[in-house]
């Protein structure tokens, strides 16, 4: 047990590279505290000499927790059935932004709506799963790991991962928590918590440094559970020099009656971030983000588009700032949420879990329009709308035109497509 | 490798939350043969259990925006907490680490989190069950687990009547619960779901009435038995096919050996489980060669990891500064007792080392080291702690690499106890 250690210099974290040389292989402007030394392996290298190629597309998952109601969201503001169900909760149709014939925008989704009319924005219409279940829980997990009827582990994306090259900044989720969408059976994306890895630095950071250094005698676990310290070193010392950059406080969000499912409340925040990282060049092809508080049983109109103002605005701000980085023509926001609402408002000026509701896909590469049929108000299934496109549809043209890979092995056989994308 | 520290150490940190200070050194002198003995025959009643938390019935919620709604919220949220902690308490106080150590595999096998259920009671009702049945008879076990009400809420049992089926309870009882996926036909399923139909139940207390009006009193087929069945009827029929013996000893084999490798073909647990019996399966399984075999490596969960921390280093989690904070950090390393991620249980292995989860794991070690009595540790010449701290969390032995980062903060004693919980020996069990 007491061998003598047969490590190099590297190992034991006296890198060639000093943090402060990497720095300025990444581009950023300052250098913020001391140069502590630390060792950078080679997927950090390949994060400065490979950055992202420009031109490789990139998607944006936004996730909308709670179960956004998409019936308030793209309105059917001349179906007398929507007035119909819901007396007290409607939008007068003069109040909002009328994207087609019978189809408007919720009122304070302005920035939406003006890349609407530059046709960047498809609105997939009624989209869900067979046989829709009502548990913010299950249907949030049914979602992520687009598995209707089996429970899987892996999520969608995290299965795409599996079929990638292995690197931990190939997806990153903005938050503490990985949502199990990154989770793959043999590689997942990396969880980036708001202001960055904090590197253990000082003694400690030394000290773990040493630990997670390659062993010869590592089974396949132990060298897994070493890999994955090394890459937080590594991770935290590519993107913490970009997020130490000032970054603007986030948007002052309603304290609103939005129930307890899952998200944060900073999209705004989580977005700048985003920009940031792909400016600096980050080899991420995948982004995750998130807000919270949709979960609108009661009082729901001003809570509900105070949010939606806050995805709207966060998302037109996150796409101009990108225009600066010429990569603004890669990118792809997609938003979706586990669940509409009922289509009848409860007695509260609220509404309880429904089914289907809009997606929306954003972008340059986005054909611009409405896709999917929109649900009837007055043919519901037990009381909520019907699907009418299959959320596996979305994701297969997503990973097909975006993530430009085989959907069959994400999805297994499935051949449902939106063709929201133009041809490229 | 030294394979009796090797067998030595999985009996402690598989089949148990570990090792209390001086045990593992105890049991190596002990022998492994004595080690299986204490392990699989322990003193009848558990000296370190934990009395139970007061859980009430909270009733309906009041409705929004009242005065009500707010003591409602309150009471929920302490009772939920109260769960939670009393739940850790008793993994690290156990004396019966087989028994407690069941109870939480049978929590991922039957998964059902609070997330979905939202009352604490039929949760912790739940917990009771896995208790009384953890290393009982499984016949006895799955019909009581069809009459549970959490698990009943989580699978929307109370939605299956004869004029609506609801089949999501009667697919995982074959297929996560009690035989394996594909091992039935989705003829089964919707006959299955049928046989189940007639109940219903009180989210509040988890309280299971039955319903003529609900039920579909007609015969039903299930595995070609063609019959009118009762719920146990069709539970002990599904209980008495050979691949529910298979399975059970595949999910123990999962859990308790090897993620990454099937269980071998008709592997002696099978056979052992011919009555229906839990403990003579584990015993078979314990007793046998496997656990002497290297390749069995496998990452411990963040609870296992906690729980084992705490019982190194004489941490009770209800005394640690503050509750929150130790919900925080669970939470951040995805894995909070009553709350699994989906009715398939908890991951297992590469799910569990993120760079954020290292990250987060280095901040939880230091708030946990921060808090324990490290004395004994301190009187160590400091060449023999490093050696003092692999019988202490019970590693078989310290890698190179690992010995060297040790010996490198040995005079620093709480760095020298964060980088030892944090290593790969301990957050792996090799």
């Amino acid at each position: 047990m007491n061998e003598i250690p047969t490590m190099s210099t590297e190992q034991l974290g006296m890198s060639k590279y000093t943090r402060r040389q990497f720095l300025k292989f990444s581009g950023a402007a300052t250098a913020a505290g001391a140069a502590s030394v630390l060792s950078i392996n080679d997927i950090a290298e390949a994060a400065i000499t490979r950055p992202l190629p420009a031109g490789t597309p990139i998607l944006v998952v936004v996730t909308l927790y709670g179960g956004n109601d998409g019936l308030n969201t793209v309105i059917p503001y001349k179906d007398s059935a929507y007035y119909a169900a819901r007396p007290t909760l409607n939008y007068k149709p003069e109040t909002l932004l009328p994207l087609t014939e019978d189809m408007a925008l919720n009122a304070s989704m302005t920035g939406i709506k003006s890349l609407w009319d530059q046709q960047k924005v498809a609105i997939v219409r009624g989209v869900g799963y067979p046989k829709p279940d009502h548990s913010h829980f299950s249907s949030m997990a049914i979602w992520q790991t687009a598995s209707p009827q089996t429970h899987l582990n892996t999520g969608w994306l995290g299965r795409w991962l599996d079929n990638q090259a292995i690197d931990p900044m190939l997806a990153i989720s903005l938050g503490s928590v990985l949502p199990p969408l990154l989770a793959g059976g043999t590689q997942s994306g990396s969880a980036l918590p708001i202001g960055g890895l904090a590197i253990p630095n000082g003694a400690i950071g030394k000290a773990c440094l040493r630990l997670s250094a390659v062993s010869q005698r590592d089974s396949k676990l132990s060298a897994a559970a070493a890999t994955s310290m090394r890459n937080l070193f590594n991770l935290s010392s590519s993107v913490t020099p970009v997020l130490s950059q000032a970054v603007p406080v986030a948007d002052d969000l309603p304290t609103v009656a939005g129930g307890n499912a899952g998200g944060d409340s900073n999209l705004t925040q989580q977005l700048n971030v985003v920009a940031k990282l792909i400016a600096a060049g980050a080899p991420t092809k995948v982004w995750s983000v998130s807000l919270g508080g949709f979960d609108t049983h009661a009082n729901e109109a001003n809570a509900q588009a105070a949010l939606l103002g806050t995805v709207s605005t966060s998302i037109t701000k996150f796409l101009s700032q990108m225009k600066a980085s010429g990569r603004s023509k890669d990118i792809t926001v997609m938003v979706y949420s586990e669940f509409g609402r009922r289509v009848k408002a409860n007695g509260s000026d609220g509404t309880d879990h429904g089914t289907a509701g809009p997606m929306f896909l954003i972008g340059d590469r986005v054909q611009g329009g409405m896709y999917g049929d929109q649900p009837s108000l007055t043919k519901l299934v037990d009381g909520d709308l019907a699907v009418t496109t299959d959320f596996r549809d979305v994701y297969s043209s997503v990973i097909e035109s975006v993530l430009l890979s085989p959907a069959e092995k994400v999805l297994g056989p499935w051949n449902g497509r939106v063709k929201a994308f133009k041809p490229v | 490798m030294d394979l009796k520290r090797l067998e030595t150490a999985r009996l402690y940190s598989r089949f148990g939350f570990g090792p209390r200070p001086g045990e593992y050194a105890q049991a190596l002198k002990a022998g492994v043969a004595a080690t299986k003995q204490n392990l699989l025959n322990p003193p009848q009643i558990d000296s370190g259990a934990v009395a139970l938390p007061v859980v009430t019935d909270l009733g309906k919620r009041p409705e929004a925006n009242t005065p009500e709604v707010i003591t409602f919220a309150r009471q929920m949220r302490l009772q939920s907490e109260a769960i939670e902690i009393w739940w850790l308490d008793q993994m690290v106080a156990t004396n019966k680490p087989l028994q407690e150590k069941m109870v939480w595999f049978w929590h991922g096998h039957w998964a059902t989190s609070i997330g979905k259920v939202n009352y604490p009671m039929p949760m912790l009702q739940q917990n009771q069950t896995f208790r009384k049945y953890a290393l009982g008879n499984f016949n006895e076990f799955a019909k009581a687990m069809f009459m549970d009400g959490a698990l009943q809420i989580w699978l929307d049992g109370g939605d299956n009547t004869v004029k609506a089926p609801n089949e999501n309870f009667s697919r995982e009882m074959m297929e996560l619960f009690l035989l394996g996926v594909n091992r039935y036909t989705e003829t089964d399923v919707k006959e299955l779901a049928r046989a189940f139909t007639g109940y219903q139940v009180s989210r509040s207390t988890g309280a299971i009435t039955y319903n003529d009006k609900r039920r579909d009193t007609k015969s039903v087929t299930i595995l070609s038995k063609s019959a009118v069945m009762s719920p146990e009827d069709a539970v002990t029929h599904l209980v008495s096919q050979p691949n529910c013996a298979q399975f059970i000893a595949e999910r123990i084999w999962f859990r308790f050996v090897s993620s990454q490798t099937p269980l071998p073909a008709g592997h002696p647990m099978i056979a052992s489980f011919a009555g229906r019996e839990l403990a003579p399966l584990l015993s078979t399984l314990v007793n046998g060669s496997d656990l002497s075999n290297p390749q069995y490596e496998m990452v411990k969960s963040p609870v296992e990891w906690f729980i084992g921390v705490c019982r190194a280093l004489g941490l009770t989690p209800s005394k640690l500064d503050s509750f929150t904070k130790l919900h925080g950090y669970l939470d951040k390393l995805s894995q909070i007792p009553f709350s699994p991620p989906n009715v398939g249980g908890w991951p297992t292995d590469e799910a569990w080392l993120s760079s954020a989860s290292a990250q987060f794991r280095i901040t939880f070690a230091t708030w946990l080291v921060g808090q324990a009595d490290l004395s004994a540790l301190t009187e160590q010449v400091p060449a023999a702690r490093a050696a003092y701290l692999a019988d202490l969390l019970a590693v078989p032995e310290w890698s190179p690499r690992t010995s060297f980062a040790l010996r490198e903060v040995r005079d620093v004693i709480p760095r020298l106890v964060i980088l030892a919980i944090c290593s790969p020996e301990y957050v792996v069990s090799p």
